[in-house]
């Protein structure tokens, strides 16, 4: 499939436009051009792309030469001669449209998506849980991403409810990515379309498909504990600056400790071979003092996601799942599983 | 003089499982997974009797014995009956050395009484897991290893260097760990079937057919001469299995089933290692001696062979060779550093 390596430009009479997929992910982008004649070559990607990098006028013209089965870029005084790749294996990429499309607020859907998206699971031998379970309907936009190690649930409040909705389990990777083009669009709306196995992205003009990923995404409700034992109010930021200084001595996997007492955390470290850090902070503990372990990464993740305000932490027992929370209720869950300490 | 203890649990996964279900005490049990190409992880000694043996293509073994019973591998309650056997180690002897979920060597230096020592841990591990174990003595790894082997099941075996030599001097030179089967094949044609014979062939001819490093290393290891070190941290930084073909295989089924036989050998050596790696790997080498290697890297470390075999799998559908292929091989790196294990302690949701 060498064709997917190879970007498709295609020139038709409103301009011009460049296709790009993997077979999982499509994107195509138009671009503003002027065409003499219509046509479609396939390019490989990595070489356009420093080409086009490189080239010395603001304008180029793209020509495609049939008998040479190249594509000649003249810019400024360069002139650039690429051999084309077999436009026939380049497969279709879908249009938006279709029965269920429904039009969302474009910061919102891209802050959610930024909210949740470090906890899907880069696993590929769990396809499930490579996905973000993205729900819309009415004024609620909510996802939910897990790798089992934690899970994130973002439920954002709309300004004015949509109209219809989906539920679809979309991979993480593709709306990084949606994501990333959004931003630089600087769209208002996005226009999303939804089909049994395929979604469908429209922002700024550009289109993201993407597949959708099949089978049932775990009910997370079912795995938040119905109660905590503690429940501790952490001061935007505070304890996101400890534990980042502490993960600093936590390699290889080494957890991170966090030791509650009455009136405070002691947040420590330790790497064989390489060192230990250990800082302690007031906190409004109190109760039997208990120790309680996890990944350094996983736990960042879940303060930073927290967006800089003020977090909720609650927690059962070291060997219970822990829960971070905004304390402003604005919708955001992170639940972390403790790693079990050798004490 | 240097003395150092193997201890080897005797058929560690079957023992266990022995354990958990007390009613198949006595009948021929396999641990062993149940798909098409399955082989046996562990087999009892009862079952060991019809001819079963470890790696064995599970369809075989059932072949040899339609009555024994088939039990899944459960590598958490191997890893930690594992655990308790090691901590009853550790507290016997201060320099321990764990090679395998169900193997160790221990540095005996200074105890004041080191076969008294040996019993009691023995009985110590049967009282506290219900497991029996094999103890070999000896002056070096090599004596130690091969004496722990020699009487199982329960088996405990103290030899000098030369008691061992003398002991084991007809067996084939394959009874001694690093002699493999292409090099017994390689002695065989020279005439060399006895550990004795390669203990007294000259080392110009062994060097001669085997090189300069290889050769004298036969003979060494003939004379059950080895080191005594103990690595008490062990640093490999990948495990891999790849075979040559007779014959160059272009047909993509075959490989493929080739390819996850590999990966479930690789994979029962990492379990019983305790091991797991989060870079899955695979080697191509086609007829023209075109060599590549494509490579992923997973979320979670593992040692699962479903998960291994579907990694490399895929990376051979995504090469798809051009041409016939003479070698294929999988690997396994990025293993989880150090004993603690994050992914035995790191929980999980009950997904």
């Amino acid at each position: 499939m060498q064709a997917l390596s190879g970007v498709q430009l295609s020139a038709h009479a409103g301009g011009a436009e460049l296709r790009a997929t993997d077979m999982e992910i499509g994107l195509r982008v138009p671009l503003e051009a002027e065409v003499d004649r219509e046509g479609t070559v396939v390019l490989p990607a990595r070489l356009l792309l420093d080409v086009a990098r490189s080239l010395p006028g603001a304008q180029a013209t793209f020509e495609l030469r049939p008998a040479e089965q190249d594509v000649e870029v003249v810019s400024g005084s360069a002139t650039f001669h690429i051999r084309t790749l077999r436009s026939e294996d380049f497969p279709p990429l879908p249009e938006p449209g279709g029965e269920n499309v429904v039009e969302v607020p474009a910061t919102a859907f891209v802050e959610t998506i930024n909210r949740v998206a470090r906890s899907a699971s880069r696993d590929e031998t769990r396809p499930i849980l490579t996905g973000i379970l993205v729900s819309a309907s009415g004024d609620e936009l909510r996802m939910v991403a897990t790798d089992s190690y934690r899970l994130s649930v973002k439920e954002t409040r709309l300004e004015a409810p949509l109209e219809g909705g989906f539920e679809a389990n979309v991979p993480a990777r593709a709306l990084q990515e949606l994501a990333r083009i959004s931003q630089a669009a600087e769209a208002d709306t996005l226009t999303v379309s939804v089909r049994s196995n395929q979604i469908v992205f429209e922002v700024g003009g550009d289109v993201l498909s993407s597949r959708l990923i099949e089978g049932q995404f775990p009910n997370y409700r079912q795995l938040l504990p119905d109660a905590f034992e503690h429940e501790l109010t952490l001061t935007s930021g505070e304890l996101t600056e400890v534990v980042r200084r502490m993960s600093l001595m936590a390699q290889k996997n080494a957890p991170l400790r966090l030791h509650f007492a009455e009136g405070e955390l002691t947040v420590s470290a330790q790497t064989p071979d390489v060192g230990e850090a250990r800082e302690t902070m007031p906190l409004a503990f109190s109760g039997e003092s208990f120790e309680i372990g996890f990944n350094p990464e996983f736990l960042r993740d879940g303060l930073e996601s927290g967006d800089g305000g003020d977090l909720v932490l609650k927690l059962i027992s070291p060997l219970r799942p822990g829960l971070i929370e905004s304390a402003d209720g604005s919708g955001f869950l992170y639940l972390i599983m403790p790693i079990r300490l050798n004490v | 003089m240097a003395a150092i203890a193997h201890l080897d649990v005797d058929a560690f996964y079957a023992s266990v499982e022995l354990q958990r279900r007390p009613q198949l005490r006595g009948l021929p049990v396999i641990v062993s997974g149940s798909g098409p190409r399955a082989v046996v992880t562990t087999a009892s000694y009862e079952a060991r009797r019809f001819g079963i043996g470890s790696a064995m293509p599970t369809a075989r073994a059932r072949r040899l014995c339609p009555e024994a019973v088939l039990v899944a591998p459960d590598f958490a309650a191997y890893r930690e009956a594992s655990q308790a056997v090691m901590a009853l180690v550790r507290r016997a002897v201060q320099r321990v050395e764990v090679v395998g979920l169900d193997e160790a060597y221990l540095d005996l230096e200074g105890l004041v009484a080191p076969r008294a020592a040996m019993r009691r841990l023995v009985g110590d591990v049967r009282a506290a897991t219900g497991l029996d174990c094999s103890i070999g003595i000896g002056p070096n790894r090599l004596v130690a290893k091969v004496a722990s082997d020699a009487e199982k099941p329960r088996g405990f075996v103290v030899l000098t260097r030369e008691q061992a030599c003398a002991r084991f001097a007809e067996h084939a030179p394959g009874l001694v760990p690093g002699i493999g089967p292409k090099t017994v094949a390689r002695l065989q044609r020279l005439g060399i079937t006895t550990l004795r014979a390669l203990a007294a062939t000259p080392v110009d001819t062994l060097v001669a057919a085997f090189g300069a490093r290889h050769g004298p290393e036969l003979q060494r290891r003939a004379s059950f001469r080895g080191s005594a070190e103990l690595t008490l941290v062990r640093t490999a930084v990948s495990e891999s299995r790849e075979t040559t073909f007779d014959a160059d295989i272009a047909d993509a089924a075959r490989l493929e089933a080739i390819l996850s036989d590999l990966a479930g050998q690789l994979c029962e050596r990492l379990a019983r290692q305790d091991r797991r790696g989060r870079n899955v790997a695979i080697k191509v080498r086609l007829d023209d001696f075109t060599t590549v290697t494509r490579a992923r890297t997973i979320a979670a470390a593992t040692n699962d062979p479903a998960v291994v075999g579907e990694v490399a799998l895929g990376l051979l559908r995504e090469y798809a060779p051009a041409r016939p292929v003479r070698l294929l091989g999988v690997r396994v790196a990025a293993f989880e550093a150090g004993a603690a294990q994050p992914d035995d302690d790191q929980l999980a949701l009950p997904l």
